[in-house]
């Protein structure tokens, strides 16, 4: 077990390491950062100066071995468009995306763990059918044309939520509801599957025999085993949730990390965007090593092995 | 995963003599219903857009100022000459939602296509070598995972500068996750099976095996994954021509045009309701289709 | 049908919502105003954007103000001037003006506020414009003050009225942000609270000079909040939370306007949007571009009467010199260029393009405008793209010499003179120089260092002529403003487009 543990985290340390590396390249080629920090009426003997200031004119390799240094030491490196240091920026922004994060997280699991129960418990039935409908069609909604029809519905047709902005927790239910739909597919099809496979086991069967019938035996023996891997799967969409985060919070005026990053990358502000792809990809990867780990820690076969 | 339209087949509809698998699998068809209607959207679209020229009223790009931001016919003050309207700028709403098709399915299956490339290909070499190889493959896939893709994607499009051919290749080379899984897992099954087997005794060098013997025999899981990631490329399009970081104007984008009707959505709803419906009907089709031919393709005892 | 009445009727009870709490804007006769723009210092010295003129209207004065119905620069704090020589100019200041904090202007403080802002450790913005021409300012008496030119310059005047905020003598001694949190001017208003890129709270000051210009100013207390979206500014206009925010598109405005609570008023501006073009060939030297027969055909392609009418609206008005009309010295006799599609083609095969050519257009703004723009080029055959970006990028590019055409604006920062536009655009330091003719160059800044008016109007009339002969750019259109507000508001506007917030009023 342990040894499984270390060699996830090995290989989650090689990806991440890997992936700032290829991003870092991807970004500091193509772009020149000088101009973007010298602004609109700069002369060019001013962005050289500028290029020399910075260190843009040495090999990207050494920049790239300084910013990885900077990183480790945690120093984010400066955001040429707000002229702040990238950490405070993300300081700043981050709790307001993990708090979306988090509650639409919870709408999935409130959607689709229902749904998928339900689905399994009646495979085949109109019940079945329809909550299969509604995977489907969410998975086929674009997600921001989603969210700007619950502007127009609930917060300009009926009133009842705010439009937009991260004032109040009330104006964080329609976008919790944009992201949280994204979701609900995968899980509900994963509960579904996973029920239907506990409830023809043996495991049920030898329950069933004891006597155990409807909701108990819903509740106290299939669930727990049909909703192991829902969990780990759940770690993974937490960790989604934050690049997912840049679409549903620009259309909901959102301050949080996803509007950032699209304002950084409009504005070619490289820094802010660097940091902002690896930390997401950090994310999801930590998510990863944490439903790897979750898995291992539940699973009894996991556990003797 | 299951759809529950598919029935199982009651014994007495079995003929005598064993079906063709051909024969299976237009039987299977004809009872999937999610299947027909899926491809009927997706049949249905694809003719929309071949002749979009045909059906479009007017010209998707010529704009009339004078009659600009004219109503759809069913509102005050509409007219029968332009159905859906106008916008911004005067074109004809309704031919510009008819060429958006084309755009979204052109997207669709270029990027599909890329990623498809890459997922087969690197699928099967892991899938076949095993090793030291499939170790590589696996921490690339680890790797691509990881990264978050829109926010990778929105970067790269707007260093390397909008087009529709810039869309197609970066959404194609970040989606080929899905496609090299399942080959090289089927891959590593097919390997050890006999007629490969025997076809190495015969010989046959180590391309005439993976082209000749082992592809051939994965084209029914490609094709299902390559209906799934058309679904997944054209709302990866729309999202980033939405965010400005598309297709650029005056192409007719659906993602696009939301965008355009973003600020005006409180008065003229349609503009975003519409080509919003066209993406998720794309999408949908292209959906159901994949299920569909998923459950047609499997293997006898797993509908 | 059924959702299009639905959304009527949610607009019409929005009205009736809006109704109900707007009256609280009288009430207590405060005007809650929206800027997309953050408002992060409070120091107008060192600050250029068009939401700090705004502010700085409020808070501040300089020496002189600017009449937009006279178009003429009027005393304000200062009662007058004259000229001793063409590099000397004498100031006398008005008795009885007083600092928010009680204390009388004086003469050292307006010659401390112009020797600092042009002095070695300066960091003001003020300094690159007022450091071209100005030597220092001499104290001469109690109620006069000298400026002593480096030389002779014709906007010193319109400098000391928009530029220059005075200040008390000593403020930025020990630091010079002093103003930028915490703020102490002579304008009709005073800062009661500031939370950077959030809110400023402003009170009418109650010893503002009763001479002012700006006098009778009516509302009580202002309000401007930072709301990034313009959408969610919509949503606060109908629902009564703000009382006034401007530019918005044009059909938003109008839309928003159809409400009984809500008023669209439009106004003209001084903004004008034209095409630069690649004419020098930065990035092809051989590029069609460099080719003066295809730059006139694509100045007939534009459909610049439509465009106005249709596009920009609100008395917009085609523009064919490369400056706006209402500005001194944009001389309306140069080379037009009318809209002639079959004029247009007809160059294009002269100039060997007879099947067009690719060319990629940048814009920043106005993106209808620039899609109607790609569809007129491509009229005549022109296989246009169009880049629509950030101003930050497109600069970039630009700085870069990356550009071959772009779709600019320029909004002269509200200047009624031709030198505020064709300086910036025509210097040869300047990267918006795309055709870098010498000759043009030296013109425009021969027209800034002269005062003999009628010699800066020869100057500019010739500059002008070669710009639109050789067609380096193709002038399009002049702008319009569009303000939402509160219907309950009487807010006047002006030809420049400068919403003068001082100047509302309650109906």
């Amino acid at each position: 077990m342990l040894k499984y543990i270390l060699q996830r985290v090995a290989l989650a340390l090689a990806v991440a390491v890997v992936l700032s590396f290829v991003t870092f390249l991807l970004l500091n080629f193509a772009t020149d950062p000088a101009y973007a920090i010298a602004g609109e009426d700069a002369e060019p003997e001013v962005v050289e100066q500028i290029r020399k200031t910075y260190g843009f004119d040495r090999p990207v390799l050494v920049r790239y071995a300084e910013w990885a240094g900077g990183v480790l030491r945690g120093d984010f490196g400066e955001s040429y468009y707000w002229n702040k240091p990238v950490a405070e920026l993300v300081a700043d922004r981050a709790p307001v995306t993990l708090l979306l994060a988090v509650m639409s997280l919870s709408v999935t699991v409130v959607i689709a763990l229902p749904l998928g129960i339900v689905a399994a418990l009646n495979p085949n039935s109109a019940l079945d059918r329809m909550a299969l409908g509604i995977a489907v069609s969410a998975q086929a909604v674009p997600n921001f044309w989603l969210g700007l029809i619950m502007i127009i519905l609930f917060a300009v047709q009926w009133r009842l939520l705010p439009v937009s902005g991260d004032a109040t927790l009330m104006h964080f239910v329609l976008p919790s509801i944009v992201l949280g739909a994204s979701s609900v597919p995968a899980v509900m099809r994963l509960t579904r599957t996973g029920m239907l496979d506990v409830m023809e086991s043996d495991y049920i069967r030898t329950a069933r025999a004891k006597g155990f019938r409807g909701a108990a035996l819903v509740r106290r023996h299939a669930l727990r085993n049909a909703l192991l891997p829902v969990i780990s799967v759940l770690a993974v969409q937490l960790g989604a949730k934050f690049s997912g985060s840049v679409i549903t919070e620009t259309i909901f005026a959102i301050n949080g990390l996803g509007r950032l990053a699209l304002e950084s990358i409009l504005g070619s502000d490289i820094p802010t965007v660097q940091i902002l792809i690896f930390l997401f990809a950090i994310v999801f990867v930590a998510m990863n090593l944490l439903a790897d780990i979750l898995n291992a820690a539940l699973d009894p076969r996991l556990r003797i092995a | 995963m299951t759809p529950p339209t598919v029935q199982t087949a009651p014994a007495a509809d079995m003929p005598d003599r064993a079906p063709t698998p051909r024969e299976i699998l237009r039987r299977r068809a004809l009872r999937h219903r999610g299947f027909q209607i899926g491809l009927s959207i997706l049949v249905g679209l694809l003719v929309v857009a071949l002749f979009a020229p045909l059906l479009a009223p007017h010209d998707p790009f010529a704009q009339t100022l004078s009659a600009r931001m004219l109503p759809p016919v069913w509102a005050d003050g509409g007219r029968w000459d332009y159905p859906l309207g106008t916008d911004q700028v005067g074109r004809d709403y309704l031919s510009r939602l008819i060429y958006g098709a084309r755009v979204s399915l052109l997207v669709g299956f270029g990027a599909a296509t890329i990623g498809m490339v890459i997922g087969v290909t690197l699928g099967v070499l892991a899938g076949y070598f095993g090793g030291a190889v499939d170790h590589a493959v696996n921490f690339v896939l680890t790797a691509q995972l990881a990264l978050p893709g829109l926010l990778l994607a929105m970067a790269l499009v707007f260093i390397i500068g909008p087009s529709v051919w810039v869309v197609i290749g970066i959404v194609g080379v970040l989606h080929w996750t899905y496609y090299l899984v399942v080959t090289r897992s089927a891959t590593m099954r097919l390997r050890e099976i006999e007629f490969v087997a025997a076809a190495k005794a015969l010989g046959a060098s180590r391309r005439q095996v993976l082209i000749g013997e082992i592809l051939p025999n994965l084209v029914p899981q490609i094709l299902v994954i390559f209906t799934f990631e058309l679904g997944v490329a054209i709302l990866a399009e729309s999202a980033l021509s939405f965010l400005g970081v598309g297709i650029q104007p005056p192409t007719p984008s659906w993602g696009l045009m939301i965008a355009e009707g973003k600020e005006v959505m409180f008065f003229r709803p349609w503009q975003v309701v519409l080509p919003g419906i066209a993406i998720f009907l794309l999408v949908v089709g292209a959906n159901l289709t994949g299920d569909g031919l998923r459950d047609i393709t499997a293997p006898e005892g797993r509908t | 049908m059924k959702a299009y009445t639905c959304l009527a009727a949610t607009a019409a009870t929005l009205a009736v919502m809006a109704a109900g709490t707007a009256e609280a804007g009288a009430a207590d006769d405060t005007m809650r105003v929206a800027f997309a723009e953050e408002i992060l210092n409070l120091d107008y010295n060192y600050t250029t954007k068009r939401e700090y003129i705004i502010l700085s209207d409020l808070i501040d004065e300089g020496l002189f103000d600017y009449d937009p119905d006279s178009n003429e620069y009027i005393p304000s704090v200062a009662t007058g001037y004259t000229y001793l020589d063409p590099t000397t100019i004498e100031v006398t200041l008005r008795d009885g003006v007083t600092f928010h904090d009680g204390s009388a202007l004086t003469a050292e403080d307006v010659a401390y506020t112009y020797n600092f802002v042009i002095s070695e450790p300066s960091e003001a913005q003020a300094k690159g414009t007022i450091s071209r021409w100005l030597k220092e300012v001499e104290v001469i008496d109690a109620g006069t003050v000298r400026f002593h030119m480096l030389e002779e310059y014709p906007l010193a005047v319109r400098d000391m009225a928009n530029r220059v905020q005075l200040r008390k003598a000593g403020t930025y001694d020990a630091d010079q942000a002093a103003m930028a949190t915490s703020h102490v001017g002579l304008g009709p208003y005073r800062v009661v609270s500031f939370e950077p890129g959030k809110e400023v709270v402003l009170q009418a000051y109650d010893g503002y000079f009763a001479d002012s210009p700006k006098q009778p100013v009516a509302i009580g207390n202002i309000v401007i909040r930072n709301i990034p979206d313009l959408g969610t500014q919509q949503a606060e206009l109908m629902s009564g939370g703000i009382d006034w925010m401007f530019k918005m598109s044009r059909d938003v405005a109008e839309a928003m306007g159809a409400s009984p609570t809500v008023d669209h008023v439009v106004s003209t501006d001084l903004r004008i949007g034209f095409l630069i073009l690649d004419a020098f060939g930065h990035t092809d030297a051989e590029g069609p571009l460099t080719n003066v027969t295809v730059r006139r055909a694509m100045n007939h392609a534009i459909n610049r009467p439509e465009i106005a009418e249709f596009l920009m609206g609100g008395g917009a008005q085609p523009v064919y010199a490369a400056c706006h009309p209402a500005q001194f010295g944009c001389d309306q006799s140069v080379a037009r260029y009318e809209y002639d599609p079959e004029k247009a083609r007809a160059l294009m095969a002269e100039a060997g393009y007879a099947d067009g050519f690719p060319l990629e257009l940048w814009s920043y703004r106005d993106k209808p405008i620039a899609e109607a723009v790609v569809a007129n080029l491509s009229d005549i055959g022109i296989d246009v793209s169009l880049r629509h970006v950030k101003l930050a990028s497109l600069n970039e590019a630009r700085a870069n010499r990356d550009i071959e055409a772009y779709f600019g604006t320029w909004g002269s920062g509200g200047t009624p003179d031709s030198a505020a536009i064709l300086r910036v655009h025509f210097n040869d330091t300047s990267d918006r120089n795309m055709s870098n003719n010498p000759e043009v160059t030296e013109l425009v800044l021969a027209a800034e260092v002269t005062t003999d008016q009628a010699e800066r109007k020869r100057l500019y009339s010739e500059a002008l002529s070669i710009i639109a002969d050789q067609a380096y750019w193709v002038p399009m259109v002049s702008y319009a403003q569009n303000f939402l507000v509160n219907a309950e508001l009487d807010f006047p506007v002006y030809a420049d487009g400068l919403p003068r917030l001082y100047r509302a009023s309650w109906k």
